[in-house]
């Protein structure tokens, strides 16, 4: 693959080295931000206890697999693969040893297991002072909670996700994700280059604690304020916005949704004009926005109406609307033309796209936000790709994920210095799995 | 200088102290630009002479709406120093270009395009500071079909596919009404800038221009759902209690407690390998309803999907139990069991969470201005040297124009008297 760097530039992170021990979703994503550009990540894993993501679906053709798992390739391209069972007798040392030659860890365990087998980070840092460490478990490495079990989908309720997320008065059902999984690995990726930075300018590494809860609570929006300063305690409102209506999100004739939302006068006015100046948008109580987020409920049931008039379903788009006025002609729309209609007139409107939408959404093709690697096991597959695009130096998907252990043999012999002899005894003692 | 400012709290020690970030944000990249500055960077945010517009966004200190009052605006703009500067008048671009060329990053979320209108694009500001690390951020990128199109928080949660993840098969999809596509794009856009200034490093001290999509970083946001498009062909449902389980109702996680709800992962829950656990529990106060049996076990931790009628029996059981009793002590008595569940808290209750006290998470923060203090949250990371720190309230307009354009870019009073007669600041 050619490289899409400007010729002259050189990618940032190139010459680092990165042992990461961090699994499932949080550390990987962090890792994987130094290795599209340009580190050296090196994935520490073992066949005994393999990365619970490689046993989580999808799978290639429904057949699960360690090296089939589209979850876990996600997170994981552009990275090399080792495994290292650290029950063996000589797997902490090893370890170290493969280490003393890399810059920076990165883990997620639950505080403690690193210095179970000697790789804490005092441990790691004897003799030098530019190592860098981030531990990244749910709850920090202090503290009654910190040697508290789960993932993503239970840290989203201890973080408030769950209360903020859903219909009043019914349950707070949460994102139908692993939520924080996907918030706080940039905030960590943030500190972690922060602390590259420092180290690239003073030589001096150290070590970060990072409780993925409290990255998160940073994720909240004026909650925190809201309860201390204020003492209201924020929760959900379904579609709508405490300072925003219309907001909310309605069903086309098609089965999708469209959501829209005015936060201003002039957005209030263009919606007015794309509705065509129905009578109800100039009742008195419509007039100014605080006086609209007391109608949100009546201001829905119009939308919604107006959206069922005028959107057509694709499999029935002759079919006459037996409730319809004929005396008033309708123009009908595609969900697309909706969107595009409501935007015409300035008001933020967006069709809720699926993930098979989202492959073919005309904007996220023309970003490029999709990349297609060749993967041994898997073959072309999709992955994620940044939000951000650097002018010079973008980050680049550079390879698939790692098979197990892919890259025992340049670790071992090229990174640890181990001879063939040595290399070959440990892989038959099962040092490596 | 007579009056100093008593904010943005000196931070001398952190990793990014003696760097400058210049920040023309709105909800798209203030959260970014505050987050760099407890890691220790200088941010300016620059405002028109009204104030930025977000200074009006609410919910308001006491419900009293003013420019001082904003909580949203305390929460993302808190330890800034601001300035006001016109930038539709050339005497206040000029300004600006002076303030660049002491910058490292600029943050900024105009339209495409309209920095440059401004005489303010990528290529003006590189001749003014080739250093500098350029950060903009849109609704959906500089580039494509849809860039001069409007967003605001649920419509890019919408259009980046993670609103169609959540909420309900009957009542359709959900937005979290703490804006995440707002929260996502901020912190995105952080790992761009601190890549992009990293690279200047190693780069003969060249920057960037960091081109960020809030549609991209909901992208982001999807779970394992792309993937499974893209090998499966299938979509996901909304789960609402339960989880998806590529396109099928999987395993339900909330339950009802005496007090609220939480939630319990079948690893560790009931159904799964780590279910004998859960089911002793049951079966010590006596609330099994049978689940003890060897059959059951069986059952429950074969990973085999139970029927709709065992599924329900066994949540059902699991349901009134967690009933009868409070979220903490469940949760606390399920943990030293191994299992992880964790309850559902409001923004109250986490600000009172004692594991969260006990890491003494929270800080105190002095607004001297109306003779109150307020607690803001802590640190998202802790470093060993150099550490974060929370830099005081957020700044009144203009607050920081003397110390800003007198001490930092050498500006006489009798310049500013001038500016500000010009109507520039």
């Amino acid at each position: 693959m050619s490289s899409l760097v400007t010729p002259g530039w050189k990618k940032p992170f190139a010459g680092l080295r990165v042992a990461d021990f961090a699994w499932v979703g949080v550390g990987p994503t962090v890792s994987k931000y130094l290795a599209d550009q340009g580190a050296e990540v090196i994935r520490i894993e073992s066949s005994t206890y393999p990365e619970a993501l490689r046993r989580v679906p999808p799978f290639v053709n429904d057949e699960p697999g360690l090296d089939n798992s589209g979850y876990y390739a996600n997170f994981n391209s552009s990275k090399l693969g080792m495994t290292v069972n650290l029950k063996h007798a000589r797997g902490p040392e090893l370890v170290k040893r493969l280490i003393k030659e890399c810059d920076i860890v990165t883990e997620s365990f639950t505080p403690g297991t690193m210095a179970r087998f000697g790789l804490d980070y005092a441990s790691l840092a004897e003799g030098r002072d530019d190592l860098v460490m981030i531990a990244m478990p749910l709850y920090g490495q202090t503290g009654p909670w910190s040697s508290y079990m789960g993932y993503g989908h239970v840290l989203q309720a201890a973080a408030g996700f769950n209360h903020l997320t859903g219909w009043p008065d019914e349950p707070p059902i949460g994102t139908g994700i692993a939520y924080t999984d996907f918030l706080v690995p940039h905030i960590a990726a943030i500190a972690l280059i922060a602390a590259l930075d420092y180290r690239r300018r003073t030589g001096k590494g150290q070590f970060i604690d990072f409780g993925q809860m409290e990255a998160a609570v940073h994720g909240l929006g004026t909650a925190v304020l809201e309860w201390t300063a204020n003492g209201h305690d924020q929760t959900r409102m379904g579609n709508h916005d405490p300072e925003a209506a219309p907001h909310g999100c309605y069903r086309c004739r098609d089965g999708r949704y469209i959501v829209l939302a005015c936060t201003t006068e002039k957005q209030w006015d263009g919606f007015k004009a794309a509705l065509g100046r129905p009578d109800w948008c100039d009742l008195e109580r419509m007039r100014r926005r605080w006086q609209r987020l007391n109608e949100q409920k009546e201001i829905d049931r119009h939308i919604q109406a107006w959206v069922e008039d005028v959107t057509v379903d694709p499999a029935h788009p002759d079919a006459e609307d037996p409730d319809a006025d004929p005396e008033i002609p309708v123009v009908r729309m595609s969900t697309e033309q909706l969107m595009m209609h409501f935007q015409k007139f300035g008001v933020p409107c967006g069709i809720v796209n699926s993930p098979e939408a989202m492959h073919s959404d005309p904007q996220i093709v023309h970003r490029g936000h999709y990349w297609k690697l060749e993967h041994p096991v898997m073959g072309m597959r999709t992955y994620d790709g940044p939000a951000f695009r650097l002018s010079d130096t973008p980050s680049e998907l550079t390879k698939a994920a790692p098979l197990l252990g892919e890259n025992n043999e340049y670790v071992y012999k090229e990174l640890v210095g181990l001879s063939d002899d040595e290399f070959v005894e440990l892989l038959a003692d099962g040092a490596f799995e | 200088m007579a009056n100093e400012p008593p904010v943005p709290l000196p931070h001398a020690q952190g990793p990014l102290s003696g760097y400058r970030v210049i920040d023309l944000a709105d909800e798209k990249g203030q959260l970014c630009a505050r987050l760099l500055g407890e890691l220790g960077a200088d941010v300016v945010k620059v405002e028109p002479r009204e104030g930025h517009a977000t200074r009006h966004n609410g919910p308001f200190f006491r419900g009293d709406e003013g420019p001082d009052t904003s909580l949203y605006w305390w929460s993302m703009n808190a330890g800034k120093r601001s300035v006001t500067c016109e930038l539709r008048l050339e005497p206040g671009r000029e300004l600006f270009r002076d303030l660049v060329r002491k910058a490292d990053i600029l943050i900024e979320t105009g339209k495409p395009g309209e920095m440059a209108a401004l005489g303010l694009g990528y290529d003006a500001l590189q001749q003014v500071n080739p250093g500098l690390v350029m950060v903009s951020i849109t609704n959906y990128g500089q580039t494509g079909p849809y860039r001069d199109l409007e967003a605001t928080d649920i419509v890019a949660s919408a259009l980046g596919g993670h609103m169609f993840l959540n909420g309900d098969m009957e009542k359709g999809p959900v937005r979290t009404t703490a804006p995440q596509a707002y929260a996502q794009v901020n912190v995105q856009a952080g790992v761009g800038a601190m890549t992009a200034l990293y690279a200047r490093a190693v780069n003969d001290g060249r920057g960037q221009h960091v081109d960020v999509s809030m549609q991209e970083a909901m992208a982001n946001a999807m779970d394992n759902t792309q993937q499974t498009w893209d090998i499966r062909h299938l979509n996901p449902i909304r789960p609402g209690i339960r989880r998806n389980a590529a396109g099928q109702y999987g395993a339900r996680y909330l339950f009802e407690t005496k007090d609220g709800w939480l939630t319990a992962l079948q690893v560790g829950g009931l159904i799964g390998p780590g279910a004998n656990t859960i089911i002793d529990w049951l079966a010590e106060t006596g609330e099994a309803r049978g689940l003890e049996s060897p059959e059951w076990r069986v059952k429950l931790t074969s990973m085999q999907p139970l029927d709709e009628r065992d599924r329900d029996y066994v949540e059902e059981t699991l349901n009134e139990f967690c009933k009868k009793r409070l979220k903490d002590d469940l949760v606390r008595e399920a943990q030293a069991r191994g299992g992880g569940w964790a309850p559902v808290l409001s923004p109250h209750e986490i600000v009172d969470n004692a594991h969260l006290l006990d890491r003494e998470f929270w800080i105190r923060v002095q607004h001297e201005d109306i003779g109150e203090s307020f607690i803001y949250p802590g640190p998202p990371a802790r470093f060993e040297h150099t550490p974060w720190q929370q830099r005081g309230r957020a700044p009144h307009l203009g607050e920081h124009n003397e110390q800003v354009y007198c001490d930092l870019l050498g500006k006489e009073e009798a310049e500013l008297r001038r500016l500000r007669a010009r109507m520039v600041i």
